[in-house]
């Protein structure tokens, strides 16, 4: 039998599944008979081409539109009304309250993964208020330059000084410009009060373009005079206490006398540009004529601390002023071989947070690193979610009753799923409080840790706790939506038969999959934690070749090392003083310097300049040759070299190298008289390469005393009288020579703490994951444990038997931490370092130790509460 | 605006008329079909009726459930008073123009 015609059937089933509950009766009705017309017009392939072209044209058709939106709203299928929202809410405060232990653990672990990204939110939700004080931010940029110097090519913030002024003069659309730069920082001294201050030179236009407001004086006149200064209120206060700031003239270093013209309101915390004083770019530029160390770069090549901004016309073309930059760089650095720069336009919006710039004025906020924070924050808060979602499911059969039960009498699935949402947004808007908790005591930490923390401001306005609910919300339906899932999906009859819903082996697995990537997770960071320590205790106590201990490092700041040391030799408690260019042994000080020796090649070289107590002070020791004599005049003829520069210049050994005679660049001869050990005159980043000494009493800039006392407050007051008769008024700066190293090593602790923390927040949640696994399964196997014991196992055993798989996960996570965490110290961070720690098996074994000991802890505790429980009590267990 | 009356939404008021208990969405799509000369979609056609009747021009019941079209029921349209109107205003309209533009139309040269 010939089977009859029909429609085609994939068509119809999409129309009815793309139609869902709208009322299409009438609208099939007409297809199915348009079809049939169509079948005697046409062969029966067209018929059903025409067939699928009418189901399409149906489907985009307005009629379905409106009755599929009408469905939408029936009566029968709402489920958004309040009443049933309220039942929602009390339904999961119930079952919430029921079921205490694990909804602490959930709020628990929630409220952990979510402090530190209330964190980020705090700062996210600060950053955005960035400069958008200014009136007109949006039309506010700035000049930033590629400076490619033939060493390095890196993007500045500033650019060169003589810019500014060739803008104005050549290019017309822009309103104004301004130059400002950084140099202004000096000690500002008013009668007998001194402090220091530090700001900008900017040209007059600067309070135009920015809008700060003036709380004294007048705005267009304040920076008309080229010594008149702009002060902030709270400057204005510590250096004038009570007094009327206006008029009164102050002394700043070298700058000579300033007449306070202007009172600004204290720069808000959310600029970028943050300063106490400013001054006429005129100031500056007079300083620097009249300025004896002028140095012969051109105004073209000077860029650091020199910014120009710039605010353009309404309605502002910014692609005519990039061309127009593009010519100037052009024009300026054709034909300058060791110099170019080019320069792209920075809206003020954009720059904090902004790309990463070197020489920013101000705190600055890289994309790059709030993504690494951003990240950082999902790493701790996803496992927290996967945490709760894991929980859930598992937890599954406590509710399948209820569940199966709403089915029945006509819940929807849409409906059990809102359920569960709601019940987990309750849960993390709990954790929520806690959370906020968290935040507040770890904020302060926090801020310190941060380099720009001084401009940032974390304590949380309307909008951003507006922002933390939100989020609990956002991170609430995130959460829930896979249990919620789980559940609306359950078939009722199951779920009232009490069974447990098929569980196939993909879910097992996935759990497992959890719990070990959370370990893998935790036992990174606590790893990071113990390689990095070790890095820091290792680079703080490494043996520098040198002695630090006693020995106090005093800047000098332009006081003739000569007089100092003559005058700081007569304390009973300075034993010795020497006399150094810089700190050796740290990185920040003036070290780098290079110097190519013309032998057959040149060679980079670095040096230092010393005295002759310098050796002898810092029990460097000489190998061979002798130091440099005391106040000799042919001192400058000599140099002392470190054994390193022997071997490379293939001076033999180091007695050979002794009379030998190498040609500085500048061309001078000048005789080894010296050969010393090899020390680290440098950070432990970077290999002890060739090194000599000079006497060159030009450039000593820093005094190291050996400190021989007791008593150090009185040994300090002695030293600072002394000092105060040297220098007047300059501060006294000086520091052990073992705290400074120890200070340009603490980057490490920075990351120790980050790490310590971030280890801390990974292992809390790993754990409450674990306890809550745990706990469900030594109750859903209480009756298996009764049974094992009657026939005779001992409660060890069975310990050992339900810890045994949680231990192998825990393994699993090692095996795969430890690699992972492995190559990426061992390849990554610390190879930036030369002298570096090994990574040892002790380190990992410390770390896996930690893991296994909280981990085990974790387990034990609940396994052996359950193999200890009498069979009697569980078997009845009903 | 809610009076405006487009030409194929004229058309299909116009049909509906014609074709009195008989109209529903097969035979306003056939019957206009044959008359004009263009091949219309269902989809389309089921866009302008529903249109109309948020307008309120027509007005549609479900018939009775028959044994054809796979036991579905119709869905038939009436024209409303509204729908007359409309019409009607139309055509006056037309007819004014009509009228003023009568030498000007002539076919002859």
């Amino acid at each position: 039998m010939k089977k009859p015609i029909r429609p085609p059937r994939l068509a119809d089933r999409l129309f009815e599944w793309y139609c869902n509950r709208a009322a299409v009766e009438d609208l099939h009705g007409d297809l199915e008979e348009l079809f049939f017309l169509n079948l005697q017009r046409m062969p029966i392939w067209k018929a059903r081409l025409f067939y699928w072209r009418s189901v399409l044209s149906m489907m985009f058709s307005y009629a379905l539109k409106k009755r599929k939106r009408k469905a939408a709203y029936h009566h029968f299928s709402t489920n958004n009304s309040l009443t049933m929202l309220a039942n929602y809410f009390k339904v999961a405060t119930r079952s919430l309250a029921k079921q205490r232990f694990f909804t602490t653990i959930n709020v628990l672990g929630m409220s952990i993964g979510m402090s530190f990204s209330l964190l980020f939110i705090a700062l996210i939700s600060f950053l955005r208020l960035y400069d958008t004080f200014h009136v007109n931010n949006d039309r506010i940029y700035r000049v930033n330059s590629m400076i490619d110097d033939r060493v390095r090519n890196n993007e500045y913030a500033s650019s060169p000084m003589a810019l500014g002024e060739k803008i104005k003069h050549e290019y017309s659309g822009v309103e104004e410009v301004v130059r400002v730069s950084t140099a202004f920082s000096a000690e500002a001294k008013y009668e007998t009060l001194e402090i220091p201050l530090r700001g900008y030179f900017a040209d007059p236009a600067f309070l135009e373009v920015f809008t700060f407001p003036l709380i004294k004086g007048n705005k267009s006149t304040a920076l008309s005079k080229p010594n008149s200064i702009l002060i902030t209120e709270k400057a204005a206060v510590k250096m004038f206490n009570e007094q009327e700031p206006i008029g009164k003239i102050i002394t700043l270093g070298g700058f000579g006398d300033f007449e306070v013209t202007g009172v600004l309101k204290d720069i808000p915390k959310y600029s970028h540009m943050q300063f106490e004083i400013v001054s006429p770019y005129i100031a500056w530029e007079t300083y620097r004529k009249n300025s004896e160390q002028q140095e012969t770069r051109s105004p073209w090549e000077e860029f650091r601390g020199n910014y120009v901004y710039m605010l353009l016309p309404e309605g502002h073309d910014t692609e005519a002023l990039t061309d127009y930059l593009t010519s100037v760089s052009r024009e300026v650095y054709t034909g300058n071989e060791k110099f170019s720069a080019e320069f792209q336009l920075q809206a003020l919006n954009d720059i904090a947070p902004g790309k990463e710039l070197y020489n920013e004025i101000g705190p600055d906020w890289g994309y790059a690193s709030l993504s690494i924070f951003g990240f950082l924050t999902l790493l701790i808060l996803l496992p927290a979610c996967f945490n709760y979602a894991n929980i859930s499911i598992s937890r599954s059969l406590k509710r399948a009753k209820e569940i199966g039960l709403r089915k029945t009498v006509g819940g929807q699935s849409n409906q059990i799923f809102t359920q569960f949402i709601v019940e987990t947004v309750l849960i993390t808007l709990c954790s929520l409080f806690l959370a906020y908790g968290i935040f507040l005591l770890v904020k302060p930490e926090f801020m310190a840790m941060l380099v720009s923390a001084e401009g940032l401001d974390l304590d949380p306005d309307a909008i951003t706790i507006i922002c933390f609910v939100l989020f609990a919300i956002v991170v609430g339906v995130g959460a829930g939506a896979v249990p919620a899932l789980y559940f609306s999906r359950m078939n009722p009859i199951q779920a009232l038969k009490s069974k447990a819903p098929a569980k196939g082996v993909a879910r097992i697995s996935f759990r497992k999959i959890l719990i070990t990537g959370q370990f893998a997770l935790s036992l990174g960071f606590i790893m990071a934690v113990v390689i990095v320590l070790k890095q820091y205790r290792s680079s703080v106590n490494y043996d520098f070749g040198f002695n630090q201990a006693n020995i106090l490092d005093v800047d000098l700041k332009g006081v003739d090392p000569l007089l100092f040391r003559n005058e700081f030799s007569k304390l009973s408690s300075v034993e010795s003083v020497s006399l150094s260019s810089h700190v050796i042994g740290t990185q920040g000080s003036s070290s780098i310097w290079l110097k190519s020796v013309q032998q057959s090649d040149s060679l980079e070289v670095f040096y230092a300049a010393i005295d002759h107590n310098f050796l002898p002070n810092l029990n460097i020791e000489v190998v061979a040759g002798k130091n440099f004599g005391e106040n000799l005049p042919d001192n400058g003829k000599y140099i002392i070299v470190n054994e390193e520069f022997v071997r490379q210049f293939k001076l033999g050994t180091p007695v050979d190298a002794i009379n030998r005679t190498v040609v500085l660049s500048d061309s001078a001869e000048v005789i080894i008289a010296g050969v010393v050990k090899n020390f680290h005159y440098m950070h432990l980043r970077e290999p002890v390469r060739s090194f000599f000494f000079q006497y060159d009493a030009k450039q000593l800039h820093y005094a190291n005393l050996k400190i021989h006392s007791s008593d150090m407050l009185s040994t300090f007051n002695d030293l600072e009288a002394t000092w105060k008769v040297l220098a007047g008024d300059l501060k006294f700066e000086a520091q052990f020579f073992d705290d400074e190293i120890e200070e340009a090593y603490s980057v490490y602790f920075v990351m120790v703490k980050i790490c310590g923390f971030l280890g801390m927040l990974a292992i809390s949640i790993s754990c409450l994951g674990l306890l809550g696994m745990v706990v469900y399964t030594a109750e859903t196997r209480t009756k298996e444990i009764g049974i094992r014991k009657v026939m005779g196992a001992s409660s060890f055993q069975l310990a050992i038997m339900l810890s045994k798989g949680y231990v192998r996960l825990m393994l699993i996570a090692a095996m795969i931490a430890i690699p992972i965490t492995y190559v990426f110290f061992d390849k990554g961070l610390l190879n930036s370092s030369y002298y570096r720690v090994e990574i040892g098996v002790v380190e990992i074994l410390i770390s896996l130790m930690i893991m296994l000991v909280l981990g085990l802890a974790t387990v034990l505790s609940q396994t052996i509460k359950a193999s200890r429980s009498n069979p009697v009590d569980t078997l009845r267990y009903e | 605006m809610k009076g405006y009356l487009g030409e194929f939404e004229e058309l299909v008021l116009l049909t509906v008329a014609s074709l009195g208990e008989e109209a529903y969405g097969v035979s306003i799509k056939e019957d206009i079909e044959s008359r004009t000369d263009r091949s219309l979609s269902i989809g389309a056609l089921h866009s302008t009726i529903t249109r109309l009747e948020e307008k309120g021009f027509i007005k549609s019941w479900l018939g009775d459930p028959t044994r054809e079209r796979g036991g579905r029921r119709k869905r038939f349209f009436e024209l409303t008073h509204e729908g007359k109107l409309a019409l009607h205003s139309m055509k006056d309209l037309r007819d004014e123009l009509w009228k003023i533009s009568k030498s000007k139309l002539a076919l002859s040269r």
